[in-house]
């Protein structure tokens, strides 16, 4: 018989850094998870990715074992990256920091598509366009 | 003294979450975790107390709020948070760890349970901090399993090991109570070198016995080659250690290595032929492998 899953937790952490600081300590803490094991398994998996945030997907089973999935890098990642710029802007209404392709964002929009809530790739461009226009990033035609 | 962390907690629309994300990370933050709430998404996020300040998260709740209003997201994100100890979390995993038996010889008890008083198995007691090794692990198991089968025959009684990576100190401390004679020991991480230290002390195991140092293969203090080099890290790791492995062994020298993914095997193995060493059996377990290696 399957196993019950009683948490389904994800967590946006650096690829190859994970440790039992916050936020994995206490997100998995409190469901009884080794967190040592969990951060080495994810290291593991992870360190040929150093530098840049490669979330997971862990399931909780009843008796505390887990099992995980890796995600895409959150969508902020991945604009800074096509944008090329560091940060964000503070002020994203007035200060404009990058831009980036319409193909770029549409790019940006099917690898994510797996992990977002969206019905088609056009639903799923305006979550990233919105996200982008946020971080006072342009997106030009 | 523990450390004080804000909890800052955020419910909202799924739509949300990487503009959240993309706020803690301007913010410095560490990463979040998020579960779904039915609909909704609960994302957590956590700062060291000293970072800020009431008026600075309240700040940047209305930030979240604005961030939904130009997504057109109607329902406007809650926003709380509250301070949460240290302890709290680094205790609260414990509670579940139970002494587990690790192959024919072993029990790895925690420190802060009582012996128990009807086994016939070699008790580690452990008590692991914030180090790797708790003994649940298949690698650390692996690691175990092969040191038992290592120093089963009795002329190896003499043996001197070095421990590279040493975390918690598991496998020094085990191989001590299996018999080894010395064990050199050394992390790059000073928590680890701590936790070993005190592992040590709790098993009753002398200063000598188990010699702990901060550093990697060239802080290790042995004057003469070692017997055997126990090493359970990460591949990328170990593949950079191999071609050092030399300095510090002798022609009848073995290895446990571990910590090592099943598909990342023919690379140590390929590495580790690089430098006149081969695989003698490779040990699996789920996702994860242990190789005993031996010189060609």
């Amino acid at each position: 018989m399957a196993k019950k899953v009683v948490a389904l937790i994800k967590l946006a952490i650096p690829a190859g850094k994970a440790n039992p600081a916050p936020p994995i300590g206490p997100a998995l803490g409190q469901h009884g998870v080794n967190i040592m094991a969990f951060c080495k398994e994810y290291n593991a998996k992870t360190s040929d990715k150093a530098g840049l945030i490669v979330p997971v997907e862990i399931s909780v089973f009843e008796d505390r074992s887990f099992t995980f999935i890796l995600k895409t890098p959150p969508a902020s990642v991945l604009i800074k990256k096509a944008a090329k710029i560091e940060k964000g802007s503070g002020e994203p209404q007035k200060v404009k920091v990058g831009s980036i392709t319409r193909a770029q964002l549409k790019e940006i929009a099917e690898m994510k598509m797996p992990d977002l809530n969206a019905n088609d790739v056009e639903a799923a461009m305006n979550i990233i366009e919105g996200t982008a226009r946020n971080m006072g990033v342009t997106v030009s035609d | 003294m523990a450390n004080t962390w804000w909890e800052i907690q955020v419910t909202c629309s799924p739509v949300l979450e990487d503009t959240i994300f993309w706020r803690f990370e301007n913010w410095n933050g560490r990463g979040t975790a998020s579960e779904r709430w039915g609909q909704k998404s609960l994302i957590k996020a956590y700062f060291p107390q000293q970072q800020f300040c009431n008026v600075d998260l309240a700040a940047l709740a209305l930030r979240f709020q604005q961030d939904a209003l130009c997504l057109g997201v109607s329902e406007l994100p809650g926003v709380t948070w509250s301070l949460i100890e240290e302890e709290d979390w680094a205790k609260s995993w414990k509670k579940y760890w139970q002494p587990r038996p690790v192959g024919d010889r072993l029990l790895i008890n925690p420190a802060w349970m009582e012996l128990p008083k009807d086994t016939s198995r070699v008790v580690l007691k452990l008590d692991p901090g914030t180090a790797f090794g708790t003994g649940t692990h298949p690698t650390t198991q692996l690691c175990l399993e092969s040191l038992e089968m290592r120093l089963s025959d009795p002329s190896a009684a003499a043996l001197t090991l070095a421990d590279i990576g040493c975390g918690s100190g598991i496998l020094s401390i085990g191989a001590m109570l299996l018999g080894a004679q010395k064990v050199y020991a050394v992390d790059t991480d000073p928590l680890a070198v701590k936790a070993a230290a005190e592992n040590r002390d709790l098993n009753g195991i002398a200063p000598e016995h188990i010699q702990i140092a901060e550093g990697s293969i060239e802080g290790l203090m042995v004057s003469e080659p070692v017997d055997g080099i126990l090493c359970n890290i990460l591949a990328e790791v170990i593949v950079e250690l191999i071609p050092h492995f030399n300095s510090i062994a002798k022609e009848s020298t073995w290895g446990i290595l571990s910590g090592v993914l099943l598909e990342q095997s023919k690379w140590v193995a390929d590495t580790l032929e690089e430098h006149n060493w081969t695989v003698a059996t490779l040990w699996r377990r789920g996702d994860w492998c242990c190789l005993n290696i031996r010189r060609p």
